[in-house]
């Protein structure tokens, strides 16, 4: 057991906690037992009077004050999220490596289809073709051009008509 | 894992490198082509052996000698050449490449005169034949193939 100092003695006393042998101890030991009965009624109709000053109030809106917490919860929630964001993702380092790996090959391979069907998707694509042609009006005045192809043998003629004839030697190397 | 990585990276890089290869390493055969009626007729050139057929069908001659060649592999795109032979000259100006083939400028020289000139987009599988003057009892053609 320990002393009790006056203080608590005091306390004890003004809350009427103080039986037998220590009440009369203690109000023995008061110097002034008038003055201290007088304090200690008025400390007791102080408590009294706080008991019925700060007993609950009901509220008339509990809702609506309820709705205000829940949505201050969501908001702090909310704020606290980006601290979260160090918590493992499904977008890690080897996956995120193997995501761009794929994607590349998916595009070459796109790429080198597309490269060898363009070929095949126009007809004109894959036969020569000729875009102009002119003769010079005065050494070949009646010159014509026409232009031919064989699709069979995948061949373009530009045939041209009128030239003027040359001797056989023109023909040598 | 690592080495999946680099295979992978390995099959992408080649099948790039692979496509790129094949168009700069192309080359296109232009030549000076007499053809005539022969009694017993040469073997005809190894560049027109594809359309041996259709030369002798379309001019119908039996002989077809090369009097002039030029066979230009192409580098930048941008190249030009020149196949000659005695009298007469092919000048060809490479103006730009595209995935069918080459756009090309070509002119037929007699010595100093141009008897003919013309723009054509070349394509790879597609040989082009010009019909130019006639010469002597044969027929001087202007063919260009890219190999």
């Amino acid at each position: 057991m320990f002393m009790k100092t006056f203080e608590e003695k005091w306390t004890a006393w003004v809350d009427d906690q103080l039986t037998g042998r220590e009440l009369a101890e203690f109000e023995a030991s008061l110097p002034d037992q008038a003055a201290a009965l007088a304090e200690k009624n008025s400390a007791r109709q102080l408590g009294t009077f706080l008991k019925e000053q700060l007993a609950a109030v009901p509220m008339g809106n509990a809702d609506f004050f309820s709705h205000q917490l829940s949505e201050r919860i969501v908001r702090d929630e909310r704020a606290a999220a980006p601290a979260r964001s160090d918590s493992p993702s499904w977008w890690t380092i080897p996956r995120l490596f193997w995501t761009g790996a794929t994607s590349l090959a998916i595009f070459v391979v796109c790429a080198v289809m597309v490269i060898n069907i363009r070929p095949t998707a126009d007809h004109s694509q894959y036969l020569t073709q000729i875009l102009n042609a002119r003769v010079d009006p005065t050494l070949s005045p009646n010159a014509t051009v026409s232009i031919f192809e064989s699709k069979e043998d995948k061949v373009t003629v530009l045939w041209v008509d009128g030239l003027k004839s040359l001797p056989s030697e023109f023909a040598s190397k | 894992m690592t080495r999946r990585a680099v295979l992978l990276f390995a099959i992408a890089g080649a099948l790039s490198l692979g496509t790129a290869h094949a168009r700069a390493g192309e080359t296109v055969w232009s030549g000076l082509v007499i053809a005539e009626n022969a009694a017993t007729p040469a073997a005809i050139p190894s560049e027109l052996t594809p359309i041996e057929e259709t030369l002798k069908e379309l001019f119908g001659y039996n002989q077809f000698r090369v009097i002039g060649e030029s066979r230009k592999a192409l580098k930048t795109g941008e190249e030009d050449w020149l196949a000659s032979s005695k009298y007469f000259s092919l000048h060809v100006d490479l103006k730009g490449a595209s995935p069918a083939g080459y756009v090309l400028n070509l002119k037929l020289f007699q010595q100093n005169d141009v008897l003919l000139e013309t723009d054509t987009k070349l394509s790879r599988s597609s040989p082009l034949i010009i019909k130019g003057p006639q010469v002597g009892n044969g027929q001087l053609l202007l063919v260009l193939v890219v190999q």
